[in-house]
């Protein structure tokens, strides 16, 4: 398998006043196509300014950020904004969806991020089949033209989930996907997401608190204190990799 | 597309946008109605101001000019087609046994169709002035009732029963009760030099007689001038120069040579009244001598088109509100949009596009039906005169059969170039905010 992301002594500071607060202490981590990865920490260990960082939102102070072999955490702003978009699908635990617009409008937004008005137009209707597929896949069929107030939390994410696949990234980013959801939702919905995972062979990071879940991946990566502590392989019916255990690579 | 997208579906789901886009509607249709209504007023003015004077004339004429000499030296421009000569002076008309009419009100003056006391009498030949001028159409003019009209238009100015006759203004012979044949008298005084060589005044009185009414359309100049014949005020005031003229109308034959053929009469007449190497007297276009006044009316325009602007500005402001309401409301929808690929830029777009559809919407709201009432002024008058009784523009106080409207397609650019700038402007502001906002603090959720 060939490696889709790779993060190579990251660390990022924040400055609070004149002191500079350490958040990240040189972080490795790469993550292979069709590969699980569970990013496990208590809060405040660093892990959703790890993803904000591997998903080009932010800049890391020092470290290297690579998709594909290609180093882009120094692009140019707008250029990371078009990586983004075709290699990176968030999911957040709070969902995020624009409140004005109905399931389909919120997934088929994704669409139209990098087209312009007459780009737009002349494959709309192909971009509307697909919205539509994708919201059938993640069964929203018949709650297409429902805005995000009209709609469950379990189905919030799972438009969230339809908008982060819309565009056909390879990397999925999911910032506890699941924290805001009942237990028996938030197992339809993370089935939901490996399923996809497994039928696009993605490379799929979640940042969780959730033991259970993390076991659910091919790998657990532990953080605390801005550092990678430990990286394990998981065994089980879901995982792909062998099991093996070992230091944190930082 | 998404900022485009996204600027219409906020627009759309937020009525309170509607304030600000009202307020630019109002803004715009105020200033295309005003100013419409305005210009096509200063149109009609400088009609009715061109219809009650002669293309060019003559004037500020030195003591020793003379009708003859004038004449034969202004005769021969090839671009002349006809002059008469004139003797201004002013005084009072009073009908014996009565009182002179009041003083004007403060603020009162010739618009107002003739609250002057004094009148400006025009000393003139009835033959001549109506080939220099169009002073036979004026006695003429179908709106002055029979009982009112000059007996024998041919010869307006001719003595009745040995009296020299005035013409006055329809609107100053209806108001006083005047009617052909009433008596009048005229009350001046003339400066006149003794021995000791100082200029004393002297009592002046003429009698007349009313010949008729005549009317112009320019009220200024019907309310406060009145026609006499020419050898009348010669009489009285220059008896000893019976061919002296203070005035020379002059009609052109081609109207697009105005100024040329004014400046080639100047000439003449500084020529012809040369005295100790200086020219006398003065040539101008009918333009240049109304000049202040239509220049008054142009400026009023010009000061209404600022007050208005201040409406536009307000309803900007009211704009600039809702538009940073709905930043702060949708700080949290700047985070995935980041996520899903926009750029600041991007984001600033979306929030300058809401307020650019918001200028946009307001400005073809603000022309259309700015265009269209001041296309139908008139009607939109009589409607509200009908339904409260309450005249909002009378007609007859500026001698207009409706309303006056001219629409300038330059101003309707102008106006909505700046709607557009100042829609631009602020909304430029909220979304620049909306740009600086963190992303990854609406993600985070805090």
């Amino acid at each position: 398998m060939s490696t889709v992301l790779r993060a190579t002594g990251i660390t990022k500071n924040y400055a609070i006043g004149k002191r500079e607060i350490p958040v990240l202490r040189g972080v490795d981590l790469s993550i292979e196509a069709g590969e699980k990865v569970a990013l496990l920490g208590t809060s405040g260990a660093g892990k959703s300014t790890l993803l904000h960082l591997l998903g080009l939102l932010d800049r890391p102070t020092s470290g290297t950020i690579e998709y594909d072999g290609r180093v882009v955490h120094s692009l140019p702003i707008g250029e990371r904004a078009r990586l983004r978009h075709q290699q990176v699908g968030f999911v957040f635990q709070f969902y995020h969806l624009i409140p004005e617009l109905t399931a389909l409008q919120n997934v088929l937004l994704a669409r139209m991020m990098d087209a312009s008005v007459l780009q737009y137009w002349g494959k709309r209707k192909e971009a509307k089949a697909s919205a539509v597929a994708m919201l059938e896949h993640v069964g929203l069929g018949e709650r297409l033209h429902h805005r995000p107030t009209e709609l469950s939390g379990g189905e919030r994410q799972r438009v969230a989930i339809a908008r982060a696949l819309i565009a056909e990234p390879k990397v999925v980013l999911a910032d506890e996907p699941t924290g805001n959801l009942d237990s028996a939702t938030a197992k339809d919905v993370v089935d939901l997401m490996f399923t996809i995972q497994q039928e696009r062979q993605l490379a799929f990071l979640l940042v969780t608190h959730d033991e259970g879940l993390a076991q659910r991946c091919d790998r657990i990566i532990r953080m605390k204190d801005g550092c990678v502590v430990d990286q394990e392989m998981v065994t089980g019916p879901e995982s792909s990799g062998p099991a093996s255990s070992g230091p944190g690579a930082n | 597309m998404y900022r485009l997208f996204l600027a219409i579906r906020y627009l759309l789901t937020r009525p309170i946008n509607l304030l600000g886009m009202g307020g630019i509607a109002i803004g715009v249709w105020a200033l295309v109605v005003v100013v419409s209504l305005f210009s096509g007023f200063l149109q009609v003015i400088e009609e009715h101001v061109q219809a009650s004077s002669s293309d060019i004339v003559a004037t500020e004429l030195p003591a020793w000019a003379e009708w003859p000499a004038l004449r034969d030296a202004l005769q021969h421009d090839p671009n002349v087609a006809g002059m008469a000569p004139r003797l201004l002076h002013y005084g009072l008309l009073v009908e014996p046994g009565k009182r002179p009419p009041p003083a004007p009100l403060p603020g009162r003056g010739a618009m107002h169709g003739g609250d002057q006391p004094f009148l400006f009498v025009f000393g003139v030949r009835a033959e001549l002035e109506a080939k220099a001028t169009k002073f036979a159409s004026w006695i003429r003019h179908p709106d002055i009732p029979d009982n009112l009209r000059v007996r024998n238009v041919d010869t307006p100015l001719a003595p009745i029963n040995n009296v020299p006759t005035v013409l006055l203004g329809l609107d100053r012979m209806q108001r006083e009760g005047l009617k052909p044949g009433d008596s009048l008298r005229l009350m001046t005084a003339k400066m006149k030099r003794g021995k000791n060589g100082r200029t004393t005044p002297v009592e002046v009185d003429v009698e007349l007689v009313v010949g008729g009414a005549y009317q112009t359309n320019h009220g200024g100049f019907d309310g406060n001038n009145v026609f006499v014949d020419l050898s009348t005020l010669q009489q009285a005031l220059f008896p000893d120069a019976p061919n002296h003229v203070q005035e020379i109308a002059v009609r052109v034959k081609d109207p697009n040579q105005l100024e040329a053929t004014a400046s080639r009469l100047n000439r003449e007449v500084q020529r012809t009244l040369e005295k100790d190497n200086h020219g006398y007297g003065s040539v101008q276009t009918w333009r240049e001598k109304n000049a202040l006044f239509i220049k008054n009316v142009a400026h009023q325009r010009e000061l209404l088109k600022i007050v208005l602007t201040v409406i536009m500005i307000v309803a900007a402001f009211l704009m600039l509100a809702t538009l940073s309401m709905m930043v702060t409301e949708k700080t949290a929808d700047i985070g995935i949009l980041t996520a899903m690929g926009g750029t600041p830029t991007g984001v600033t777009m979306v929030f300058l596009s809401c307020g650019l559809v918001i200028t946009g919407l307001g400005v073809v709201a603000g022309l259309s039906t700015g265009v269209l009432t001041a296309v139908y002024l008139e009607e939109i008058r009589q409607a509200w005169l009908w339904a409260t009784g309450h005249d909002l523009f009378p007609l007859s106080v500026y001698n207009l059969t409706r309303v006056p409207c001219r629409i300038e397609p330059l101003w309707l650019l102008q106006v909505t170039g700046m709607a557009m700038a100042t829609g631009l402007v602020v909304s430029a502001l909220p979304a620049l905010r909306a740009a600086r906002h963190d992303p990854l603090i609406s993600l985070r959720g805090v």
